[in-house]
């Protein structure tokens, strides 16, 4: 391969690089731009503050003026939620994955359970919002964070399991057979074994459970009234009968996306990891 | 072996617990719906199958039906076969990988309410970005939101930004665990990239393309909130999805029955999709 | 790679703090928004406050707009004088729009009885009243403890909106219907009449009194650019969106198309064929694809073609916006838009608006005869909302509930409110409208903010609707109308974006309201039916 074909291809690649970051970054840049603009310029054409919009701070004043609590109670909820759910998920999930990974079931062979487990993924929301409303509301949860915690983790529980499982699988079962021979339970050699080898995968699976929960609408809107609402309901409170104002869906948009990205920054590397082991040993 | 084989039985248990303590409820309670009539959420009578009769002559319902096909086809493909491509041309060593990494985990992450309201602006067709961007290269105004075809466009590039990057972490990893000498002595055998590709990186990297296109399939299916907010289903209901059709249908309009039993039919759907998947994926795997 | 993502997330950190930084002065009520509470504070009619309220605590539901938005905006400033005069304080559940109904039909189904008060539309009364689930305001319109407020003041087509079967079931509030906005400086130009006059050989009709004469105008005016900005500009903005309430306005252009007078000597009486906008009131079949209806259809479409075509894809927030920020030279629309004109962030047009009632057409169907009527039509109508409160029959305090709603329909309370325009309610009572017929000044608006000529034409547009007009179109409140209005509105999108004829989408609509009418029980609608519109059967 010659060196100027290497430098080419070199070229191109950095040309895709900055396609694809544009590709991604756009809409953020748009939410960014937008927040700051009058209402009367949201659907203007100008894209460069200064030069094309004059850029005002009254968007984001108003936001914290007049919906500081609520947007901080959004945001703590989904927070709550979100780490609530996708903890309780992965501990679940683990056991079952390991379980899954370590074990022959003879009533139900692996591959159904796996399947089984997946297939809750399949449930369309919309048909069990109501008997969830029906069941909070008989357990008196309705409006509080453990009933959202309690229907997350249900949702998100299943990737987990997977996920886990593959990890498990895929830790060398040598260690843990000689633990077994020195007398450990299966339990201790989970514990003290498989659980710490595959810390990177947990944290990775509880990054994208969190991400699962942290966007959750629908079972938000119907199961909360005002003190468990997520941010995912407060940015559709900005719709109302004047329109949607679009100003405040950016502010808020932003808002939502910090906590989750924030965290995704700086366990990014875990997630990667995590995904790899998962998705590609079986 | 076998008193550790019955012990494995605690692993499993709380977890199957749980899904049967808050599926199976729900589960059952709106079969019990889907075969009653129900008016204002209480439970009338019962209407045996009418209401899956209702479904095979109701047109809207076919209509949503064919919408959530075309959409789950588009995107599930688009997102796969981008984030593949992707994929095969970063499977490289280079500088700030990483990062390129992170950023894209970032769409992951954004509220698919808040896209749906963000891509009202950014496909405005008086100007917005997006066509303005389009003259630039040459094309007219896109009817991005008031035209069947293009909105459905419209709500599968909304998806596709967010879930491409999804496929592409996913099989780049897988990419990048298939050790380097396969390849040096697969160059040495042919010259042909697409040879190397075909014969050597595809069947590697099919599990974990089997993977993503299960998990994207299942989402896709059930997809909701983009079309709500970004064209409420329209024009007409040219974009509306069956899951969004069954919650107009239940939460809207307190026709719990039909609703219900529109969600089993999509149930069956996304099950036997997914276990012909699921077979296909064992066959790879084991 | 650890370095990079400690400096990415310090950089994040570092500009949330920036932005909180940016959190200074309150902003909000101004000085004058102040006094003048104050002052209707101490005029309304305070009644005589339970001692026992003291320290309870109602919960409202409205739509969520925030504390300085639409509707749910009063409440929040009310809260402390509220809490001043009875001791009692308020929960305020904002729940998002597009959510209203399954939220709050959730709540009264299951009788979890979450909400005291539902400030909602007016399009809930017909679950409301078959359902039994609210206690009519006329349990307490004489009760001592109550506040005074004046339901007869309501302008009559309004009043049908709080009232059933001539009892008094809402809480005076917000007052919806449409009216047509113009460009008084365009329109009234002498360059732009005379170049009309030489395009078309006719005096621009100004302002356009039918919807033939506002065709010509929008026609006549898109595509050039009249606003200077170089770019061609429309003529009339619509919004025609699914869900995005564009189906208001077909019902308001439909009206004079569709209502007939009766004949005789009272043509507002109510009879099988006339004063009927709906269904057949013996039969409950519905109206929809009837002559007037498809005629007025297409002029929506011949009007829809003078203007862009993205307002297929519209909402009404983008809608207003371009008329608003001066791209579009009419529209029609609620009172919103002309409390939101007089605003200088979001639009450019305070001092040039020019407002007129809703137009009536050239000709109207008649049911009875069969027959297209060659006669000018006018019909008021009060589409929309008309946000108001209802108590809750699962409420644990309905009289706590039923002082604040009467305390807020007081004359001066509810006058405060309609001229602030930031809190959405829209003028629609007596004490609204300008002297003479009222009791208002042009005074009390201009103080508020609006241009004095604006906020003339503003009022006077709604009070030749509701006080002149010969007709009205009547309001439809039977249970499932939300259900009813949510398919005819997709069926309008498909013959506007062209996937169907508007004769298909309308046979399509009448079959579609006719299953809905069959499930729910089509004797059970037709007496409520006739309730709600005020029809007896001969």
């Amino acid at each position: 391969m010659s060196k100027k074909r290497h430098g080419i291809v070199e070229i191109l690649l950095w040309i895709v690089v900055v396609i694809v970051v544009l590709w991604v970054i756009s809409p953020f840049y748009w939410a960014v731009i937008t927040s700051f603009k009058k209402p009367s310029d949201v659907f203007r054409l100008s894209s460069i503050p200064w030069i094309q919009f004059q850029p005002t701070l009254n968007n984001w004043q108003t936001e914290f003026n007049q919906r500081g609590p609520e947007i901080t109670r959004g945001l703590l909820n989904s927070v709550t939620i979100a780490v609530g759910a996708s903890v309780l998920a992965v501990f679940l999930g683990s056991l079952a994955g390991y379980g899954l990974a370590r074990h022959r079931y003879t009533k139900w062979r692996n591959q159904s359970m796996s399947f089984w487990f997946l297939s809750q993924r399949f449930l369309p929301p919309a048909a069990t919002v109501i008997p969830f409303f029906l069941l909070m509301k008989s357990l008196k949860l309705l409006d509080t964070q453990i009933a959202l915690i309690l229907v997350n983790t249900t949702f998100v529980m299943p990737f987990a399991v997977l996920i886990m499982r593959d990890m498990f699988k895929e830790l060398p079962v040598e260690l843990e057979e000689a633990a077994w021979v020195d007398g450990c339970s299966r339990w201790q050699s989970f514990v003290r074994i498989a659980l710490p080898l595959a810390a990177p995968a947990l944290v990775a699976t509880v990054i994208i459970c969190f991400a699962f929960a942290w966007n959750e609408f629908l079972f938000a809107l119907v199961l909360t009234y005002k003190k468990a609402s997520p941010m995912t309901v407060v940015i559709a409170g900005t719709e109302h009968t004047q329109g949607v104002q679009f100003w405040y869906v950016s502010t808020r948009l932003l808002l939502a996306i910090i906590p989750p990205t924030i965290l995704a920054l700086t366990v990014q590397k875990y997630i990667v990891r995590g995904l790899t082991m998962g998705a590609v040993k079986g | 072996m076998k008193k550790r084989r019955e012990k494995g039985n605690v692993f499993v248990i709380p977890a199957i617990i749980w899904i049967f303590v808050f599926t199976i409820f729900p589960l059952v309670y709106s079969f019990r719906v889907s075969i009653s009539r129900v008016s204002y959420g209480k439970i009338t009578g019962l209407a045996g199958l009418s209401n899956y009769i209702r479904m095979f002559g109701d047109y809207r319902f076919w209509g949503t039906l064919r919408f959530t096909l075309i959409f789950v086809l588009i995107s599930v493909v688009a997102t796969t076969f981008l984030g593949l491509g992707l994929a095969l041309v970063f499977n490289r060593k280079m500088r700030g990988l990483k990062f390129f990494r992170s950023l894209l985990t970032m769409p992951l992450f954004t509220a698919p309410v808040a896209l749906g309201y963000l891509g009202v602006m950014m496909f405005y067709e008086e100007n917005g970005p997006v066509n303005v961007l389009l003259k630039y290269l040459g094309m007219g105004k896109v009817p991005w939101l008031s035209h069947p075809w293009w909105a459905t466009l419209a709500i599968c590039m909304v998806d596709v930004w967010q879930w491409t990057p999804f496929a592409f972490i996913i099989l780049l990893a897988g990419l990048q665990s298939i050790s380097d000498e396969i390849y040096e002595a697969a160059i040495i055998d042919t010259s042909s990239g697409w040879a190397v590709f075909r014969y050597i990186t595809l069947p590697l990297v099919s599990p974990v393309l089997g993977t993503v296109l299960m998990l994207r399939l299942v989402d896709a299916f059930k997809v909701f909130d983009v079309p709500f907010s970004l064209t409420s289903g329209g024009p007409g209901t040219a974009t509306r999805t069956l899951t969004f059709y069954i919650y107009t249908q239940g939460l809207r309009n307190f026709d719990l029955g039909y609703a219900s039993a529109m969600a089993y039919f999509l149930l069956a759907i996304t099950m036997v999709i997914g276990m012909l998947f699921f077979r296909r994926y064992r066959e790879l795997y084991e | 790679m650890r370095k990079m993502s400690l400096i990415v997330s310090v950089l994040v950190i570092l500009g949330l703090l920036f932005s909180f930084s940016l959190v200074w002065a309150q902003e909000g009520a101004s000085e004058l928004e102040i006094k003048t509470a104050d002052a209707a504070f101490e005029a309304a009619d305070k009644g005589n406050p339970d001692p026992a309220w003291k320290g309870q605590k109602l919960t409202i539901g409205v739509y969520s707009a925030g504390p300085r938005g639409a509707i749910s905006g009063p409440l929040y400033f009310w809260r402390p004088y509220f809490e001043k005069l009875t001791g009692a304080t308020y929960d305020i559940v904002e729940i998002p729009f597009a959510e209203l109904r399954e939220k709050i039909f959730t709540d009264l189904m299951t009788g979890t009885g979450t909400y005291d008060i539902i400030v909602g539309p007016s399009w809930f009364y017909g679950d409301y009243i078959s359902n039994d689930w609210i206690i009519p305001s006329d349990k307490y319109l004489n009760d001592p403890r109550m506040p005074k407020w004046e339901p007869e003041s309501i302008l009559p087509p309004l009043q049908e909106l709080y009232s059933w079967g001539g009892k008094w079931v809402g809480f005076n509030n917000d007052h919806d219907g449409q009216v047509l906005y113009y460009r008084r400086d365009i329109l009234n130009d002498p360059k732009w009449q005379e170049e009309f006059k030489k395009e078309t050989g006719k005096d621009m009709p100004v302002p356009p009194k039918t919807w033939e004469e506002v065709y010509e105008i929008t026609k006549f005016f898109h595509g050039k650019d009249w606003n200077g900005d170089g770019e061609p500009d429309y003529g009339i903005t619509m919004h025609l969106k699914v869900a995005g309430q564009g189906f208001f306005h077909f019902m308001a252009l439909s009206a004079p198309y569709v209502v007939s007078p009766a004949p005789g000597d009272d043509p507002k009486k109510v009879t099988r064929y006339h004063n009927v906008y709906w269904f057949d009131p013996e039969t409950m079949e519905p109206l929809v694809n009837t002559p007037g209806f498809v005629e007025a259809l297409n002029m929506l479409l011949k009007l829809s073609k003078t203007g862009p075509s993205a307002m297929w894809g519209w909402s009404l927030g983008e809608a207003w916006d371009a008329f608003l920020r001066g791209k579009a030279v009419i529209c029609f629309s609620w009172g919103d838009v002309g409390s939101l004109s007089q605003l200088p962030d979001q639009s450019s047009i305070k001092g040039k608006l020019g407002v007129a009632p809703i137009p009536g057409s050239e000709k109207y169907y008649d049911l009875e005869t069969k027959q297209w009527v060659e006669k000018r039509n006018f019909v008021a109508n009060t589409v929309g909302a008309s946000w108001h409160g209802v108590i809750s029959k699962f409420s644990k305090n309905p009289d706590l509930a039923a002082y604040f709603l009467s305390w807020q329909a007081t004359p001066t309370i509810n006058h405060w409110n309609v001229v602030w325009g930031w809190t959405g309610v829209d003028p629609g009572t007596l004490y609204d409208l300008l002297q003479p017929t009222g009791k208002s000044t042009i005074e009390e608006y201009v103080a508020t903010g609006y241009d004095a000529e604006d906020a003339k034409q503003f009022v006077s547009a709604y009070e030749e609707m509701w006080y002149k007009y010969p007709l009205k179109q009547s309001y439809l409140r039977i249970p499932g109308t939300p259900e009813m209005w949510e398919i005819w509105d997709i069926h309008l999108s498909e013959a506007v974006t062209g996937q169907v004829t508007p004769e298909e989408a309308l046979n399509r609509t009448a079959e579609d309201w006719n299953a809905i009418i069959d499930r729910l029980g089509r004797d059970q609608l037709k007496k409520i039916y006739q309730e709600a519109i005020g029809y007896k059967p001969e």
